[in-house]
């Protein structure tokens, strides 16, 4: 039970694939300009983490360590095309927003990194646990981060107008930078900053001992 | 059996991609009628665009697009004779599609293919977008490959055949923030009012570098270039020089008017 709880709401700030593991950045900078391509993408990301890591569990006690990764990697790229697909079918608008980003979930390494180091390892229940946890730890980052810029950059949330640009005679001029892809970066960097902040044992122990200049004497 | 034999290896494999292949054919054969509609409804809210209507385009509903739909006349134009052909049923001919069917396409020769296509299908669908007995455009596909893609797009004429009254792309793949330049409003406004022909019946339209000189007296067919995408803007330029020429529309234009009350 302590275990199935863990690996549902770790992932959400103590262990979230985006801040802490830096991983789906890619994915993270390019769709969150706006809340509903940011929820889309969400769902995306949640449905083909939950079927990976359940199909990958599923085979565990079969799976041959010496082809593991190929099979890993064919499971996620089926799930992928098949909510590609489906995309197309329901929401071919959002689709063409999101192009290539929907693809691209193949190599977002919160899914195989899941697959590898959980499912590959765990039981069925709790691999689809961790699953849903890591998807829904992805997705606040990414849902947070599209808030900002979507409410900055165009005074909206989910197309509602929130902040009345001066344009149509408010008072908000709406930011320009906050559409842009690295706005993203710093607001992510922000993000990180705030989680280490309050969370000091997630700070990374330095690689290297930082080099002190040695104390030039004059005289 | 031992988990890690190369026997276990294949086996495993060879499941796996056998049961996603299955898995992924099924969602794709049974999702493909789906994304057609909505393909195709697409293809109708742009023709439904450029074909006159009063209202915006964007504002309308789908089934107010659905509707007004119904009122457009949709022909297959046999191009090599210049003349309606009514062999097919034009609401269920794909002319993409039968571009790729040696049955049903012809081969561009080399030297007109300006637009790099390589073939085309026979049959062409148009629409007639009429006021009564009264045609009031007359809107024709068209397609050519730009920088990296195949652009495709509609463009209407006025019911003199040769001035432009409106152009839309509704599919390409270009540079983003470069060659999908050409998406822009303000460029496409750029096109209403220009003249395909001139009084001898030459092709005379031009994109050119730059902007158009009003005081030209080419200025009539030119359109202004797109600094920082020469190249799609000359495969847009291409496409029309293609499907306004002997082997594109030509002959169905000049045609048209004996027979297009028919």
């Amino acid at each position: 039970m302590i275990r199935a709880r863990r690996a549902l709401l770790a992932p959400l700030i103590d262990e979230n694939p985006v801040t802490l593991h830096i991983l789906g950045i890619c994915s993270a900078v390019a769709i969150t300009n706006s809340v509903y391509s940011a929820l889309v993408m969400s769902l995306a990301v949640i449905s083909v983490l939950a079927f990976s890591n359940v199909t990958i569990s599923m085979m565990r006690r079969q799976l041959p360590s010496s082809v593991r990764l190929i099979v890993q990697m064919t499971v996620i790229a089926s799930g992928v095309i098949v909510v590609d697909e489906l995309l197309q079918a329901f929401a071919p608008e959002t689709a063409r927003t999101l192009s290539v980003f929907v693809g691209l979930i193949i190599t977002n390494c919160i899914v195989l990194g899941r697959a590898e180091a959980f499912a590959a390892q765990n039981r069925v229940g709790v691999s689809f646990l961790d699953a849903i946890g890591n998807g829904i730890g992805y997705s606040l980052i990414l849902i947070s981060v599209a808030v900002i810029r979507e409410l900055f950059g165009t005074g909206t949330l989910l197309d509602v107008q929130i902040l009345k640009p001066v344009s149509e005679g408010g008072w908000f001029e709406p930011n320009g930078l906050f559409q842009l892809a690295p706005s993203a970066f710093f607001i992510i960097g922000f993000i990180i900053w705030g989680i280490r902040s309050l969370k000091p044992q997630q700070v990374e122990q330095a690689e290297f001992e930082s080099i002190v200049a040695p104390e030039l004497g004059g005289d | 059996m031992d988990k890690e034999s190369p026997l276990k290896a294949i086996i495993v494999v060879t499941a796996t991609a056998l049961l996603c292949s299955v898995l992924v054919t099924l969602t794709a054969v049974t999702l493909q009628p789906i994304q057609k509609a909505y393909a195709d409804l697409e293809r109708i809210r742009f023709i439904i665009g450029i074909s006159g209507v009063e209202d915006s385009v964007d504002e309308m509903s789908e089934l107010e697009i659905i509707v007004a739909y119904q009122d457009i006349d949709v022909r297959l134009v046999d191009l090599q004779r210049g003349a309606f052909d009514s062999s097919y049923d034009p609401d269920a001919f794909d002319m993409w599609k039968a571009a790729a069917d040696p049955q049903l396409n012809v081969p561009i020769p080399a030297d007109e293919d300006v637009a790099r296509l390589g073939q085309r299908s026979s049959l062409v669908t148009v629409y007639l977008v009429r006021d009564g007995e009264q045609l009031q455009r007359l809107i024709l596909p068209v397609y050519g490959q730009g920088m990296w893609s195949t652009i495709y797009g509609f463009i209407a004429l006025e019911n003199d055949l040769n001035t432009i009254a409106d152009i839309t792309f509704y599919e390409h793949g270009e540079t983003p923030g470069i060659g999908d330049l050409i998406l822009r409003p303000d460029w496409q406004a750029k096109w209403r009012g220009r003249k395909l022909y001139d009084e001898q019946n030459l092709l005379r339209f031009r994109i050119i570098r730059g902007e158009v000189n009003a005081s030209s007296p080419d200025a009539a067919y030119q359109v202004d270039g797109l600094t920082g995408a020469t190249v799609t803007a000359n495969g847009v330029m291409n496409l029309i020089h293609y499907w306004f020429g002997s082997h594109g529309f030509a002959r169905f234009l000049n045609n048209f008017p004996s027979i297009g009350d028919m």
